[in-house]
This record gives structure tokens, C-alpha cells and sequence, in this order.
């Protein structure tokens, strides 16, 4: 009965998992790929100037790759699952803006310091969680293709922020800042936290049933469909999660600057970022492909090449063009992967 | 030899019409396990139209539909498959970024048991190992589960669709064009996989415009023709030119 009745194509899948072919495999890699340009770009900072290779270097480095990776994560998600968010930077913004509004009125009420901060961050985050509905009945009721629905709410947050906050930042709270420095070690922890979620997102991704769905959409939405998933609910709850990890974000933002800023996340492009990252982590814009440890390990080089080029005194604005080179040969990259793969 | 046994699917005066054309009239079947169907007709014949009804896609306008002696009305395709009822599209039920594993369980994934699970993890291990059990039930043998569907042939994808679906389906499983674009060997294999599911007791609706497979591996060939049911007769019943000819109508005279 179970005669091999189809036999194996030669060279796909099993092949390479043999022998000489394994190492062939690991070279082929993205994530091993993604491995060594990052230590290579640690040690060639490392070599110029002395000073990168620090504890309170690292301790910056992280803290600011801890800006990047909520809304990379949500960047995860989202793209995976076949869409795009373009509005995770200026969700932070007005998220931002407005828990800043609110800590400001706590903390003229004297209500406890660290009582005020954990308020805000469920503003911050609730704010995220209505734009993210707001990109969602815009891509799954009014059947808006993502790249537009988002594109809305990028410009209604960043136009907001400003808006509620009259273009000044918002409530200036120095005992945050003060907070924001403390830590273990290399560690603050704000960093802390904020790894603790993005690890926790990564296990939601690759090994529960809400991330098998995710792929799953994002590779063949008819697919999903006719298995009995609900792929309009899934979607709508991509963009919500996306939401209140660009608020979370906000609030990230107001505790390492000390007050709430309105055009942070939207001047320096934090959604593009964000977007770079999960490319460069080898995840297909089509959607089904990605890897959150890609994501993790792009986020890691950006930040890395930012930071390390400012300390080499390269001028900031030339900054901008060697991450465009980065996302071009990442992506180029894995335009041959596949080539590489087949001819195997 | 199945007219004393319930059948597991029938259909009763089914009738659905898309705005001012109908696409279906008044169509009986019935249909009994361990039988493949061959399910024929001309293009517009009301072929699709029949099978998205049998399926959940579509709701009749009129007519009744049982499965396994209960009647039915279905919501979505969701409550075809609770009910035992898969279907096969054209090859677009896979994800192909999936592993082999995931797609068979697509929808049904296996849950870690105690807390992990509770918290919403999967246990991908007992999947790709118990796909491969669920394929080679129907003859259907790959070396690793953990293989993307994109990393098949055509012809292997087609297999395992037809192995999730012969592994899920209680009733019936329906088969939208499973040779279409495969070669010669890989349409046998097919054909190999559709002859298990029939000594595994399953009703298997063969949908193709390949007349000789149909004559090949069914026992029972309906024709539609203009959303009527025109002939349904056991396959020996036919020759490749009078199922042509019941398909198109021409020797409409002759046949009956």
C-alpha cells in the first residue's frame, strides 16, 4: 500500500541536508549571513575607535536598537502576513504626545512616580491600539490595500502629534530620564523590558497557532481561507498588535527623552527603519517568508552601522545612504539565494 | 451493487442561477462511499457551480443537500469540512511557504499539550511526523515533512493536497481538475492516490476535462450539460465517444 509512488525531485531539500552539502547549507544561510556581517561591523567599529567596544557604549547601543525592535516586530508581523504598516512611526508619535498629556496631569496631581509610568504606557499602548483599528476597518472593511490604509494613518498620527501638541514637546519629566539610565550592567531596564516583549513576540511567531496563521495568510490567503481560518479577523488583529507596539514605543521615546515629543518616529523615518529591518532579516515582502530572528539581527546592524558611523565622525547625513547600500545588497542577496538554491 | 446502502451524499432538486443565468437546474445525485464519481460536462456546463454548492461555497437557490442521511445547509466552506466534506481546489489549497506538515494540518493544527498549549503553542513535531503517516496511508511517500511545499514538483504538491484532503474527509472528498497541468506519470500517480481513497471508503467527486482518467479510475461517470444532470450511468456503461457525445449533445438521438 504505501509503495513510493512519488518519487523524490533530486537536489531539493533532502540533498542538501547531507554531508558536504552541509556546510554549503549553513553558508547559504541568511541568518548566518546576517551573523557575520554584524560581527564584522562590530569589530571594524571596534578597530577605529577604542571607545565602542565599551560597556557604556554597548549599554547605548542597546538601549537604541530597543527603539527599533517593537516596531521591527510589528514590521514582522505585519509583513509576513502579506500587508505593510507605514504608520508605526507616527503611531509612536501621537501616542507619545498623547500619554505625555496624561503623565503631565498625573504628575501635577502628585500621584506616585512609578504609578504614572505604567499609567502612560497603557495610553501610550491604547492610542496605538486605535490607530492600529483604524488601519484595520480601513484594509478589511473598506478593502483598502494595505500600503494606502497605512499611509493614512501614518499621515493623520503625524499631523495629529503635531496638532495636540502645538509642534512642542510635551510634559518635561526629569525623574524619567533619571529612571531610564538604570539598569544591570550593559542592561537598563528599559532595554530589559523592552527585549523581554520582543522575545516574547518572537515565540508568538514561530510557535503558536497565531503565528502558523500569520504565514499561512501571508502565503496564501485563498488557502487560509478555505482551512477554515478566519483571515479577515487575523488581519484586522495584525494591525491593532502593530498599533500597540508603536504606542509602546511612544512610550519608550518619552522615558528616554523625558517628555513627550511630537515628531519622533516620523523625522527620522522609524516605519522605514523598521521595514529595512525586517528586509534585511530576510523576510519577503510578498508575504509567508520571514525569520524574527532575521528581524532581530537587522535591527542589530542598523543600529550598529548608525551608531558606530557617528562615532567614526562620519557626518550624519551620509548616515541615510549607507543604510540605502545595506538594504540594497541584503536584498540583492537574497534575490541569488534562490538562484543558488535551485541550481544545487 | 450500492442501491441498498445509504448514501453518503445527496443531492435533491439543487437549482442555482446567477442573476438572470442559471447555472444549475434541478439537480439530483446520489453518491455512496467507497464509489468515485466522475463529474463531466462542457465548460459552463454547471460543473464548478455544482461542486462550490456541494462544498459551502455557494448556497443553493432551491433544492436539498444531505450528507450521510442528515440534511445540510451550509454557512461556509468551514461547515463542509466539519461536516466530512473536503474539497480540492485547482492547486491553490497550499501554502507554499509551509512545510509539508503544516499544510496537512493547516487549520487543525495539533496543540502542545498542558500549559504550552493552553497558551496557543503548537506541537510541529507530532505534525510533520504524523503527516507523513497520514500520506503514506494513501500511498503517497516523501522524505520529509519538514520540506516547503514550494520545494515540490507539481506533481507532488498535488499529492499532498489530495493526501490532506483524503486524511481529513470522513464522506467525500472532491476533486476540482487534479490532473490539470501534471504529465503523464505524475496524472497516474494522482490517479493511484484517488484509487486508495476508494478502498479507504471515501466518496471521491472527480472533476476533469481528461475523459480518459475519468474512464479510467471512476465507477459512476454524471454528465451535466446547460446545468442538467443528462446522463449518469455506471462507467462501463460509456465509451469515449458516447460520453463525447452525451457531453456535447450531438448524439442526443442515438444515446437514448
Amino acid at each position: 500500500m504505501s509503495t513510493p509512488i512519488l518519487e523524490t525531485p533530486k537536489g531539493v531539500g533532502d540533498e542538501v541536508v547531507r554531508g558536504d552539502h552541509r556546510l554549503r547549507r549553513i553558508l547559504a544561510n541568511q541568518q548566518f549571513i546576517l551573523l557575520v556581517v554584524l560581527t564584522a561591523l562590530i569589530i571594524f567599529f571596534a578597530t577605529r575607535n577604542s571607545l565602542f567596544f565599551t560597556t557604556s557604549e554597548f549599554s547605548n547601543l542597546i538601549t537604541d536598537f530597543s527603539g527599533l525592535i517593537l516596531i521591527a516586530a510589528a514590521e514582522t508581523f505585519v509583513i509576513t502576513s502579506g500587508g505593510i504598516d507605514l504608520a508605526v512611526g507616527s503611531t509612536s508619535a501621537v501616542a507619545g504626545v498623547v500619554g505625555a498629556f496624561a503623565m503631565q496631569g498625573l504628575l501635577n496631581g502628585h500621584m506616585n512616580e512609578m504609578g504614572v509610568l505604567l499609567i502612560g504606557t497603557l495610553v501610550c499602548a491604547g492610542v496605538g491600539v486605535v490607530a492600529g483599528i483604524v488601519s484595520s476597518v480601513l484594509i478589511t472593511k473598506f478593502m483598502l490595500v494595505p500600503f494606502v490604509a497605512t499611509l493614512i494613518t501614518f499621515s493623520a498620527g503625524a499631523g495629529l502629534a503635531l496638532v495636540f501638541s502645538k509642534g512642542a514637546p510635551i510634559g518635561y519629566n526629569p525623574n524619567a530620564i533619571t529612571w531610564s539610565a538604570t539598569g544591570l550592567g550593559m542592561f537598563t531596564w528599559l532595554a530589559i523590558i523592552v527585549i523581554a516583549i520582543a522575545l516574547t513576540l518572537g515565540l508568538l511567531l514561530h510557535f503558536t497557532r497565531y503565528g502558523r496563521y500569520n504565514f499561512a495568510i501571508g502565503s496564501n490567503s485563498f488557502a487560509a481561507r478555505v482551512a477554515g481560518i478566519n483571515v479577515q479577523r487575523h488581519i484586522a488583529s495584525v494591525y491593532v498588535l502593530s498599533g500597540a507596539l508603536a504606542g509602546l514605543t511612544g512610550m519608550f521615546f518619552y522615558i528616554r527623552g523625558g517628555s513627550g515629543a511630537p515628531t519622533t518616529g516620523v523625522t527620522n523615518s522609524a516605519n522605514l527603519q523598521a521595514i529595512a529591518a525586517v528586509v534585511i532579516g530576510g523576510a519577503s515582502l510578498t508575504g509567508g517568508v520571514g525569520r524574527y530572528t532575521g528581524t532581530l539581527l537587522g535591527a542589530a546592524i542598523l543600529t550598529v552601522v548608525t551608531d558606530g558611523l557617528i562615532f567614526i565622525n562620519v557626518p550624519p547625513t551620509w548616515i541615510q545612504v549607507v543604510v540605502a547600500g545595506l538594504i540594497a545588497v541584503a536584498t540583492i542577496l537574497q534575490s541569488i539565494r534562490p538562484a543558488m538554491k535551485r541550481e544545487q | 451493487m450500492t442501491t441498498e446502502r445509504k448514501p453518503v451524499l445527496e443531492l435533491r432538486g439543487i437549482s442555482k442561477s446567477y442573476g438572470s443565468v442559471r447555472a444549475l437546474t434541478d439537480v439530483d445525485f446520489t453518491a455512496y462511499a467507497g464509489e468515485v464519481i466522475g463529474l463531466v460536462g462542457d465548460n459552463g456546463a454547471g460543473k464548478s457551480s455544482l461542486i462550490k454548492v456541494i462544498s459551502g461555497v455557494y448556497s443553493p437557490d432551491a433544492g436539498q443537500l444531505f450528507v450521510d442521511g442528515i440534511e445540510r445547509h451550509w454557512k461556509s466552506p468551514h461547515d463542509s469540512m466539519l461536516a466530512g466534506i473536503e474539497t480540492l481546489y485547482q492547486d491553490s489549497g497550499l501554502a507554499p511557504d509551509l512545510s509539508i506538515g503544516s499544510n496537512i494540518f493547516l487549520g487543525r493544527e495539533k496543540m502542545r499539550k498542558g500549559i504550552l498549549g493552553s497558551f496557543g503553542v503548537i506541537d510541529q513535531t507530532a505534525m510533520e511526523r504524523e503527516a507523513l503517516k497520514h500520506l503514506e496511508k494513501v500511498g503517497i511517500t516523501l522524505v520529509a515533512g519538514k520540506r516547503t511545499v514550494s520545494q515540490l514538483s507539481g506533481g507532488q504538491r498535488q499529492a499532498v493536497a489530495i493526501g490532506r484532503a483524503v486524511a481529513w474527509a470522513e464522506h467525500v472528498i472532491i476533486l476540482d481538475e487534479p490532473t490539470n497541468h501534471l504529465g503523464a506519470r505524475q496524472s497516474n500517480e494522482v490517479l493511484k492516490v484517488i484509487e486508495s481513497a476508494r478502498e479507504h471508503g471515501l466518496c471521491v467527486l472527480f472533476i476533469s476535462h481528461t475523459l480518459p482518467h475519468v474512464l479510467q479510475v471512476s465507477d459512476r461517470i454524471i454528465v451535466l450539460r446547460l446545468g442538467k444532470v443528462v446522463r449518469d450511468s455506471p462507467t462501463t456503461d460509456y465509451t469515449v465517444e458516447s460520453l463525447l457525445g452525451a457531453i456535447t449533445g450531438l448524439n442526443e438521438a442515438s444515446a437514448t
